[in-house]
């Protein structure tokens, strides 16, 4: 059942960083992505891997003009599972290679200066 | 309609290829035939065909065996070249030779029409593999180019790409088949040398996916939306466990090759074929129908004999155990497609694609 | 949180599940090398060397920031995933509801005699901390690590840890330097490892500073996304080297595990070696049986790591393979590249699920049927097979 919950301050949650909040079987991991804020489910839809223990980082594109051929993009948004690695873009809950796989996403609001995730 | 996709036409001595060779190499020594570490005991070819001419060497022969005993309507000659050789350029000499002489015994005599043939190139030399592709895509019979399987590095690496890329600006499907003729030939498996004949003919065609696995990951379908490449020696029974690998794990490693934007599996369709050989397929008739769905092999795998190898394969045999329209895809609606052949004779509602 | 009812110590409960590759490491090199041999610690570990390095031939997701282990898998009390036997003891067997679990320590040497040490030094290491002061639970069992160069000293090797209660069987690299399974270098180590009734395993043993990744007969790919996919050839190289140069017909009690490489590709191998041997017979005479036949009788396949095909086209396939009695469950805890066995159990065709998970494990290495509970964790029941 759907509840507002009370997660933390905004100051608490600087972009870049991640709440883990101890909802439903698995928690919630609420993430600051450059400033705006988003909820994924702690848990990899491939084994249930704990997915907010993942590194938060850019992911890669094709640039067939780069002498490697790829440049760094959607810096700061990318969940990678730390298990298989499968990225995850936390601010649609779709997994960057294959987007038909997601995982479950949560509202989260900010009202005077603190934020709340409904899980 | 049958369409034989692997026949082997043979010189009839040592000596034929040289009067196809330039005056500048005429004092090169060129290997001789059966140039290769794992001959099968008791001769490669088989036995009833060890006669007056030597195997699979007389036009004549040949098609009267293909088109009039197996009922077969056209077929792909992909000759072998001359096994382990160092000097690359002497190496594409000898391929050119080959093919003019392709074009001389075999194509251009032909008044049946029913023979095409495969412009043998040397991937050790990317300039002049290009420059043979130029030279002779323009004629009608060549059908597709073809390189050996046995290479110092797969496919899919950079240094081959303008060969694909010639390949597929002509329309030319790249065939890959087993032939010592590229300068190198590694221990066939990769835990070495086989000590057994079935030992190595068991393991030997499998290593067409580490080139196909290249292609893949390396960008080179995903840049050449209209290159083919068949991988004549069969082995497909395989592709489907390693494909699932190679889909799965695609999802952890995107990142390190992004231009890979779709599963491995989906360049498939457009870009992979098979010749069928005698040691694949499931070995309980009763799987064959299911087994040809996995991977989409039904469309995928064209009927080759191998001819005149000693496990050459008839029509029959090849398309055993399956169903109505997977046997008229494998004995020639794949094939036809994919080389452009119109069936001869037949009504017009028959050829339909 | 749900209710689930806890055992109490000391309890006895059924083994619903045997994880047939673990991975446990020395807490510290110096932990290691008071294993070995004296005069035998400078050459392994040469303390000239201001490093000790770390290979990376082919980068695995990650492995520069996780060294290919599972981030969740680090002890709370410090060091790498895998050196804590009583973190990885509440991870496998009270979490995740694996009963007994095979340890499969990774290492090799480029010099022959420095390997056969090696490996005799990471069995005293594992026998010790793994097999001995931290199994009170009865619940590990180990690999006897032996070199491949050196068949005639493996086979002492073995025979030093004959009778051992938790050895439970021989460990060797598929990174043979070009000589296949099947040929008679390996008979001595074969003949002791089936004398003793210990399994023949074998694991890639990484990507080691010298690089024994194999050699591919058409070159090597670039990438560790296609080598990945295609290195199991390797496994495939060497059973029908096992097959085809009569190896189990010679050793006719020994069973091979090929551990990590995948399994599927079993089916297609079992074909095509049938079809050929009955095109060539008189070249295998001393091939007495069919090729499938050796396959189902002395060849075993850990599962890890599963494809991600679509589930009903996945168990189509093991059906259509029927090798239902010759897979076991493996988890290669704690790499990144581990299978959750509720993930694992959903893959196998229900009537494939007890053997994959248990029963094949337990026939091979002689296992028990029960073993102690630790302290929270489950009753086999809340297992699922269903």
């Amino acid at each position: 059942m759907l509840q507002r919950r009370f997660v933390c301050t905004l100051d608490e949650l600087p972009p870049g960083a991640m709440k883990l909040v101890d909802v439903g079987k698995f928690g919630v991991g609420v993430y600051n992505v450059r400033g705006s804020l988003h909820a994924i489910v702690n848990y990899c839809s491939h084994e249930g891997a704990p997915l907010c223990l993942g590194y938060v980082g850019g992911t890669n594109e094709a640039d067939p003009d780069a002498p490697d051929g790829l440049r760094r993009t959607r810096d700061g948004q990318i969940v990678r599972c730390p298990w298989h690695n499968w990225e995850f873009d936390v601010t649609t809950g779709c997994n960057v290679a294959d987007p038909q796989r997601r995982i479950r996403t949560y509202q989260v609001d900010v009202s005077d200066g603190e934020v709340y995730v409904t899980a | 309609m049958i369409v034989d996709t692997n026949v082997q036409p043979h010189f009839r001595s040592n000596a034929e290829i040289r009067d196809y060779l330039p005056q500048a190499h005429r004092l090169r020594a060129i290997p001789d035939v059966e140039q290769q570490w794992y001959q099968a005991p008791g001769g490669d070819y088989r036995r009833d065909l060890y006669g007056e001419h030597y195997p699979g060497s007389d036009p004549e022969t040949v098609a009267r065996h293909l088109f009039d005993d197996l009922r077969v309507q056209y077929a792909i000659l992909n000759p072998l070249a001359r096994g382990n050789i160092a000097d690359y350029l002497l190496n594409s000499r000898i391929c050119a030779a080959v093919n003019d002489w392709l074009l001389d015994r075999w194509l251009e005599p032909d008044n049946t029409g029913r023979f095409r043939g495969t412009i043998r190139v040397n991937p050790e030399d990317p300039r002049g593999a290009v420059a043979e592709i130029e030279r002779l895509a323009g004629h009608p019979k060549l059908v597709q180019v073809g390189v050996p399987m046995q290479s110092r590095e797969p496919y899919g690496k950079p240094v081959f790409e303008p060969i694909w890329e010639a390949a597929a600006a002509h329309g030319l499907p790249v065939a890959v088949h087993i032939n010592g003729g590229n300068g190198v030939d590694y221990a066939p498996t990769f835990a070495g040398h086989a000590h057994t004949y079935p030992g190595y003919a068991a393991f030997m065609p499998l290593n067409y996916f580490v080139h196909l696995a290249t292609l893949i990951v390396e960008g080179v379908f995903g840049r050449h939306p209209g290159l083919k490449f068949v991988f004549a020696d069969g082995g497909y029974d395989i592709l489907t466990p390693l494909m699932w690998r190679l889909d799965t794990f695609w999802l952890s490693m995107r990142d390190q090759t992004p231009w890979v934007d779709r599963y491995p599996s989906e360049y498939l369709p457009a870009h992979v074929r098979f010749c069928s050989s005698a040691f694949d397929g499931p070995t309980d008739a009763g799987q064959t129908q299911r087994w040809m769905e996995f991977s989409g092999k039904a469309d995928l795998l064209m009927y080759g004999s191998s001819y005149p190898h000693w496990s050459t394969s008839t029509p029959d045999v090849a398309a055993s155990g399956l169903d109505a329209e997977q046997r008229d895809k494998v004995l020639w609606h794949n094939a036809s497609e994919l080389y452009g052949l119109a069936a001869k004779g037949l009504a017009e509602k028959e050829t339909a694609s | 949180m749900t209710t689930i009812e806890r055992v109490k110590p000391q309890t006895e409960i059924a083994v619903a599940i045997v994880d047939t590759d673990v991975h446990p490491m020395p807490v510290s090199a110096d932990v290691l090398k008071s294993y070995a041999p004296a005069e035998w610690v400078d050459k392994i570990w040469p303390t000239g060397n201001a490093v000790s390095p770390v290979p990376y031939f082919y980068d695995t997701p990650d492995s520069y920031k996780t060294m290919s282990l599972r981030v969740d898998a680090t002890p709370p009390g410090g060091g790498f995933a895998g050196t804590d036997p009583d973190y990885a003891a509440k991870q496998l067997l009270v979490d995740s509801g694996v009963g007994i679990a095979t340890l499969e320590p990774m290492c090799d040497a480029q010099l022959p005699q420095a390997e056969h040490v090696l490996k005799s030094t990471y069995n005293d290491w594992l026998a010790d901390v793994w097999l001995d002061k931290n199994n009170a639970h009865g619940r590990w069992r180990g690999s006897i690590s032996v070199s491949a160069q050196v068949p005639e000293l493996a086979a002492r090797e073995i025979q030093r840890w004959a009778g051992h209660p938790y050895m439970a069987q021989v460990l060797m690299t598929p990174q043979t330097r070009g000589i296949p399974f099947g040929n008679p270098h390996f008979d001595p180590l074969y003949e002791a490892a089936s004398a003793n009734g210990f399994p023949v395993a074998t694991h890639l043993m990484g990507q080691t500073p010298f690089e024994l990744i194999p050699v591919y007969p058409v070159g090597n790919p670039a990438h560790w996304h296609d080598f990945f996919a295609s290195w199991p050839l390797l496994y495939v190289s060497h059973l029908m080297s096992l097959v085809f140069d009569g190896a189990f017909d010679r050793h006719p009690d020994l069973r091979v595990v090929f551990v990590e490489g995948g399994f599927t590709w079993a089916m297609p191998v079992m074909w095509r070696m049938d079809r050929i041997w009955e095109a060539r017979r008189a070249d295998l005479p001393h091939v007495r049986r069919r090729p499938s036949e050796y396959v189902r009788e002395h060849v075993r396949f850990t599962t890890q790591p599963l494809e991600d095909a679509d589930v009903r086209q996945f168990r189509e396939y093991l059906e259509m393979m029927d090798l239902g009695d010759n897979l076991m469950f493996s988890t290669d805890y704690p790499h990144w590249s581990y299978d959750a066995p509720a993930y694992a159990i959903n893959r196998f065709p229900a009537a494939h699920r007890e053997r994959i998970m248990r029963g094949n494990a337990t026939a091979l290495y002689g296992l028990p049927a029960t073993v102690k509970a630790l302290p929270g964790e489950q009753p086999a029941g809340a297992v699922s097979f269903d």
